[in-house]
């Protein structure tokens, strides 16, 4: 099966001023490279200022990539011409994090699902109240609902009415930015059961970005780790969980709280903060927090190289 | 499924939570209830009390309540009430339009600058401060005095020297919204930027600027004011300031003929203060979520 | 067993809503020892905040007010306090570390002097000892180079480091009690596992009891000796950590642990779906109704639990108000 979606040597920078008018650029998000299967789920987790939801919006086109090409679907989506990119919107659309800022508070909740539609002309006119009405049934909502306003909804109704907008154009992909982490855990799991049994109903891919490893865990066919920009490692679901190989990936793991006693990993504790993303250091990029380091880590960048079927680590010390 | 059991509540939109947000507020609802009466004054006004407020009806500096004249008359032995009740009409239109003016530049340049960015908004944010720093009272005086003392030509030197301030708290106001999701939504969904600046950042981004133009409108009746009382006024048109620019010589011997209009437009532009104060409240979201 | 060093008794706390008095807390009642860690969880909106606020003697002004029970601390009744007295306390006694680390320190400020001010308040240092002092207690929270980092602004520091700068405020007096809500909600994980070692390491060295908010059921499994369970402004459930996770006694709490993906010790290749609690928690408004308020979310519920608000039963040190509680 061919892959729906294929990222390579994305790169994302942006300008940042300093002090006296110099000005110098944060890579966000540098040479990254990544594949989705049709119907598969890609989770990319990180922490604040790993770039994995910058990265997540540059294949969608929502912040401008500096390099690198994105090809979805057989369209390589990064050199379409303004009117053929509002046309292939409609392939990809995104759920967003905060259930509070993601609908304007200006429309009602149907206002809010057609809106996609309308821009993009997916469907006659005459079709869009139906299917409307259609994309309220499979979120969950009540048709009487419609007319509300934003502010009449509690925080997972609001997230529901935020992935009837996102399906409203039937797109390939959908990228989940953080969807349920601003959720209650109770509503959070009834969020997340919706979007497993929509990939199921309607053979959607999603690109699901997340900082939270128990959510990633149980939504994900393959996972990849970034780390300040960079993908340290990229795996399918069991092996890296049972067996992660980037000291990042451990420690990240490791400082998950459990339940589960019988999960007693030894904590593997990483000192500090991450280093400057303006002035990222020459060699790895985790080698100023990593209990492993060595002087080769700091001379060079490691490559991403697969060190077992379906399974690539950016360490130079993890393929021993 | 995540559905509370409360009774479905009533579709309530934005504007009619925030009318009876401003219900609530008594100053404000006193201050609306004057400047409806205001209004009416200058609509019907006129008709209620007819005649030409420049006629000369009776001996100059006769007291009010004299001979029947309820506000006496002034130094060319003018109706005074009939000045004032004509003036309202143009002292109202002179800061309702200039506040549109104002509004409207102060809209145009923000929106571009907080939402374009980069070069644009350099060149708007360097236009706007330029307006900012000029002199306000000298640079009206200029136009006026370049253009003749027409009362478009004194409405648009108020909107020429006021609008930075609209456009900076427009600007600010795009610069958030910009960046809230679901804007970046609108734009997942193919909204052109027509239609963004105008349908989506637009709506959102408007409470703060109709607070700034209901308290505009009463600056530019005191501005106004400000300019007929140094005599840069249409000398054949009655507004409040012109009353008080014509009579400032005798502010001694006649105070009444000063201070009939002072109060007039004092009593008018603290109606509108209340009411923008009121509007802030109002179309405030942090304060209506209790 | 000794007297614990905070208990509160049958506390409620009203809220004047336009419908009348509403109980945000209604009927609490809780032990707190020396040196033991207690967690509060449950979902935003149950009264977990609101406790702690309470316990603080911090209830916002015209929002809430304790209208019956008692909160005592070393034999005192808070509740019947001045203000006085009070600020006597909060800070000293009792102190709070918050969600929000960006926005709990005063930015014009130093770091180093708002730790000092501290000091001077509560302890009577002067500028010298206090400053001291501050760097001492920035070296106690793992903060490096803390002789250098002392004069610091905030804006200078990440996110974890400022939490630590606000455990440091809250230890300077060294408080009995450390009431930490939501303290790593804001923060990455792995700062939150560093934050987490420091809150356990500095508990066990100085003998305070900590009470952690949290909606983490992973979380209060490593932290926490003991757990409250709130649902609603009432205890659903409370008890020694791991028999409560084992055999949760209320479906609330059984609702809230299984509802979450947790990383197991083996992932399997099999994904059941996530146990679903339906619904939201209630509205304030319905908060004084005698029944059991998880009644509308639950599965097992029947007429009684609809009508009748359930006692609460004990298995040994485990507590639990269903009616089902025997059948769970």
């Amino acid at each position: 099966m061919t892959a729906l979606l294929d990222v390579k040597n994305l790169s994302i920078r942006f300008p940042v001023k300093r002090s006296w008018g110099r000005s110098s650029w944060l890579y966000a998000v540098d040479d990254v490279s990544f594949e989705v299967k049709r119907g598969e789920t890609l989770a990319i987790v990180g922490e604040s200022g790993s770039g994995k939801t910058t990265a997540a919006l540059g294949v969608a086109r929502l912040v401008h990539a500096s390099g690198g090409t994105v090809n979805l679907d057989g369209q390589d989506f990064l050199s379409l011409e303004p009117e053929d990119l509002r046309q292939a919107r409609a392939k990809v659309q995104v759920i967003f994090q905060d259930p509070y800022s993601s609908l304007n508070p200006r429309l009602r909740a149907e206002a809010i699902v057609r809106e996609p539609m309308d821009s993009i002309g997916t469907l006659p006119v005459s079709e869009r109240p139906a299917r409307v009405a259609e994309l309220f049934e499979q979120v969950g909502l009540r048709p009487e609902q419609m007319k509300l306003f934003p502010h009449q909804f509690s925080g997972g109704q609001r997230q529901r009415i935020g992935i009837a907008r996102a399906l409203s154009t039937n797109p390939e992909l959908i990228i989940c930015d953080e969807a349920v982490s601003a959720l209650d855990v109770a509503v959070q799991a009834q969020i997340l059961n919706l979007l497993r049994r929509l990939q199921r109903d309607l053979g959607l891919t999603y690109l699901f970005i997340s900082h939270d490893l128990g959510v990633v865990q149980h939504m994900s066919d393959h996972i990849a780790v970034m780390y300040m920009g960079k993908i340290v490692e990229y795996a399918d679901r069991l092996s890296l969980f049972n067996n992660p190989k980037h000291p990042y990936t451990k420690a990240l793991l490791s400082a998950v709280p459990s339940v589960d006693q019988k999960r007693k990993v030894e904590r593997l504790l990483i000192p500090g903060d991450p280093p400057n993303p303006l002035d990222p250091p020459k060699g790895c990029r985790f080698a100023s927090r990593c209990p492993f380091v060595e002087n080769a880590c700091r001379a060079a960048q490691p490559p991403l190289d697969e060190i077992a079927p379906q399974h690539k680590v950016a360490c130079i010390k993890a393929s021993h | 499924m995540s559905i509370s059991e409360e009774t479905p509540p009533k579709a309530r939109s934005p504007f009619s939570e925030a009318f009876e947000m401003f219900r609530r507020n008594h100053a404000a609802v006193v201050g609306l209830i004057i400047l409806l009466t205001i209004i009416g004054i200058a609509i019907i006004g006129p008709r209620v009390y007819p005649g030409d407020p420049f006629d000369m009806v009776w001996i100059p500096f006769t007291p009010p309540g004299e001979e029947g004249y309820l506000m006496g008359t002034d130094y060319l032995g003018r109706d005074l009430l009939s000045l004032l009740i004509h003036g309202a009409k143009v002292s109202l239109t002179v800061g309702v339009s200039a506040a549109i003016v104002t509004v409207t530049i102060g809209i145009t340049v923000g929106a571009l600058a907080g939402f374009y960015r980069g070069w644009v908004e350099e060149v708007l944010m360097r236009l706007t401060e330029f307006f900012q720093v000029l002199p306000t009272l000298l640079f009206s005086m200029v136009i006026v005095a370049l253009f003749g003392a027409s009362l478009p030509m004194i409405t648009l030197a108020i909107g020429l020297v006021s609008w930075p301030a609209v456009a900076r708290i427009t600007r600010a106001e795009f610069m958030r919204i910009r960046e809230l999701e679901y804007v970046t939504a609108a734009r997942a969904g193919g909204v052109k930027n027509g239609r963004l600046i105008f349908s989506v950042i637009l709506p959102n981004a408007l409470p703060p600027i109709i607070v700034q133009a209901a308290l505009m409108v009463g600056s530019a009746i005191l501005f106004e004011a400000g300019l007929s009382f140094l005599g840069l006024t249409d000398p054949n048109v009655a507004s409040w300031g012109q009353i008080i620019g014509s009579n400032r010589e005798y502010i001694l011997d006649a105070s009444y003929t000063v201070t009939v209009p002072g109060v007039a437009i004092f009593i008018t532009v603290l109606a509108i203060s209340l009411v923008g104060d009121g509007l802030n409240d109002a179309l405030n979201p942090k304060l209506r979520q209790r | 067993m000794t007297e614990p060093l905070l208990k509160v008794e049958n506390l409620r706390i009203e809220l004047a809503l336009r419908s009348g008095q509403a109980p945000v807390i209604d009927d609490l009642s809780l032990e707190l020892h020396a040196g033991e860690t207690l967690s509060f969880v449950g979902e935003s909106g149950c009264g977990k905040s609101m406790t702690a606020l309470a316990i603080m003697g911090l209830l916002p002004e015209g929002v809430g007010s304790v209208a019956s029970g008692r909160i005592l601390f070393d034999g005192r009744d808070m509740a019947q306090m001045s203000d006085e007295e009070l600020r006597g306390i909060r800070g000293n006694e009792i102190s709070m570390i918050f969600q929000e680390p960006m926005t709990s320190l005063n930015p014009v400020y130093s770091v180093g002097e708002q730790i000092a001010e501290v000091l001077r308040r509560h302890k009577g240092m002067n500028k010298a000892q206090a400053w001291t002092r501050a760097t001492e207690l920035l070296d106690a929270v793992r903060i490096p180079n803390a002789a250098a980092r002392v004069s610091d602004y905030p804006h200078q520091m990440s996110g974890g480091q400022r939490q630590r700068v606000m455990i440091a405020i809250a230890l300077a007096c060294s408080p009995k009690i450390l009431i930490a809500d939501e303290p790593t909600t804001a923060l990455d994980v792995t700062v939150q596992a560093q934050i987490f070692d420091l809150l356990r390491d500095l508990g066990r060295e100085t003998g305070t009891a900590i009470i952690l908010i949290t909606h983490d059921m992973g979380a209060v499994a490593e932290m926490a000796d003991r757990m409250v369970v709130m649902y609603a402004g009432r205890k659903a459930e409370d008890g020694p950590v791991r028999p409560v996770i084992d055999h949760p006694r209320h479906p609330y709490t059984k609702g809230l642990i299984s509802c979450v993906p947790h990383l197991l010790a083996e992932l399997t290749e099999e994904r059941p779906d996530l146990t679903e609690v339906a619904g939201i928690v209630p509205s304030l408004g319905s908060f004084g109704a005698d029944a059991c308020l998880f009644a509308s979310r639950c599965d097992l519920a029947d007429d009684r639990c609809r009508s009748q608000r359930p006692p609460e039963v004990a298995f040994g040190d485990q507590h639990s108000a269903c009616w089902k509680a025997d059948q769970l």
